[in-house]
C-alpha cells in the first residue's frame, strides 16, 4: 500500500472508531455486571449489532495499518517483518469475521 | 510497503526523553493495548453467542478484581489513544507545532485520558 493512501485510510478509520468506542465501551461497562439475557438482548438489537459490526471491521482495520508502522519502525529483517505482517493481516481479518458471523446468526 | 527508502524513526535506547517522546510512544503502546481490548470484546462477543456455559467464564472474570482492572485500563487505553489521536489531527490541520503549544496540549491529553475515564465509568454506571 501507498504511504500516502495509508496515511489517508488510518485517518479516515480513525474518524468511525472514535464515536463508536467511545459509545462501546460505555456499554461494555454497563453490560460487565449483566447476566446471559441481558448480553443477547443488546446484540439483538438490530442497531446495535451493526454498530458493533463496523466498529470491530473499522477498528481492526485501524490496529493492522498502526501495527504494520509499529514494524517498520522496529523490524529490520525484511522476512521477520514480513511473517510478522502476514500474522497481522491475517489476525485483523480472522477475529473479527468470526465475530461478526456469530453477531449475525446467533443473536 | 517494505519500501527500504522509507526513514527510520529514531530509536528509543538511542532517544532523549521528553514530553513530545513519552507521549509519541504512549500513543503506539495504547494503539497495541487497544487491539487486544478489541480481541477481548471479540472472545466476549464470541463466547456469548456460542452459548451461556463459555460465556459464564467471561462474567466470571468480569465482575472480578482482575476483570474490573482489565476494564479501567482498557478504558484509560482507549481514553489516552482518542484524544492523542485528536491531537494528531491537530497536527494534520497543520497546529500546535510549536514547542510550547505542542507540551502544553501534551499535558492536556494526560489530563483528561484520566477524567475521561471517569465520566465513561460514571456513565457506564448510570451514575451521570
Amino acid at each position: 500500500m501507498k504511504a500516502s493512501r495509508k496515511w489517508i485510510l488510518q485517518r479516515a478509520s480513525a474518524i468511525i472508531v472514535a464515536p463508536l468506542i467511545v459509545w462501546f465501551c460505555v456499554s461494555l461497562i454497563s453490560l460487565s455486571t449483566s447476566n446471559y439475557n441481558e448480553i443477547i438482548n443488546f446484540f439483538g438489537n438490530t442497531l446495535f449489532s451493526w454498530l458493533t459490526i463496523i466498529l470491530l471491521v473499522a477498528g481492526f482495520f485501524h490496529a493492522r495499518i498502526g501495527l504494520n508502522e509499529i514494524f517498520e519502525d522496529y523490524i529490520h529483517n525484511e522476512k521477520v517483518k514480513n511473517v510478522t505482517n502476514l500474522l497481522t493481516l491475517f489476525l485483523s481479518i480472522i477475529v473479527p469475521l468470526i465475530t461478526i458471523i456469530l453477531l449475525l446468526y446467533k443473536f | 510497503m517494505n519500501d527500504p527508502k522509507n526513514p527510520l524513526s529514531p530509536h528509543l535506547q538511542i532517544y532523549r526523553w521528553q514530553v513530545s517522546s513519552l507521549l509519541s510512544i504512549t500513543h503506539r503502546i495504547t494503539g497495541i493495548l487497544n487491539l487486544l481490548g478489541l480481541i477481548f470484546i471479540s472472545a466476549w462477543i464470541c463466547s456469548a453467542g456460542i452459548g451461556e456455559n463459555l460465556f459464564e467464564y467471561f462474567s466470571v472474570l468480569l465482575k472480578s478484581f482482575l476483570g474490573k482492572f482489565i476494564l479501567i485500563s482498557f478504558t484509560w487505553s482507549m481514553s489516552y489513544h482518542l484524544l492523542s489521536g485528536i491531537r494528531h489531527f491537530f497536527w494534520d490541520l497543520g497546529y500546535g507545532y510549536e514547542i510550547k503549544t505542542a507540551n502544553l496540549s501534551g499535558i492536556i491529553v494526560i489530563i483528561s485520558s484520566f477524567i475521561l475515564t471517569v465520566v465513561l465509568w460514571l456513565i457506564g454506571k448510570g451514575l451521570i
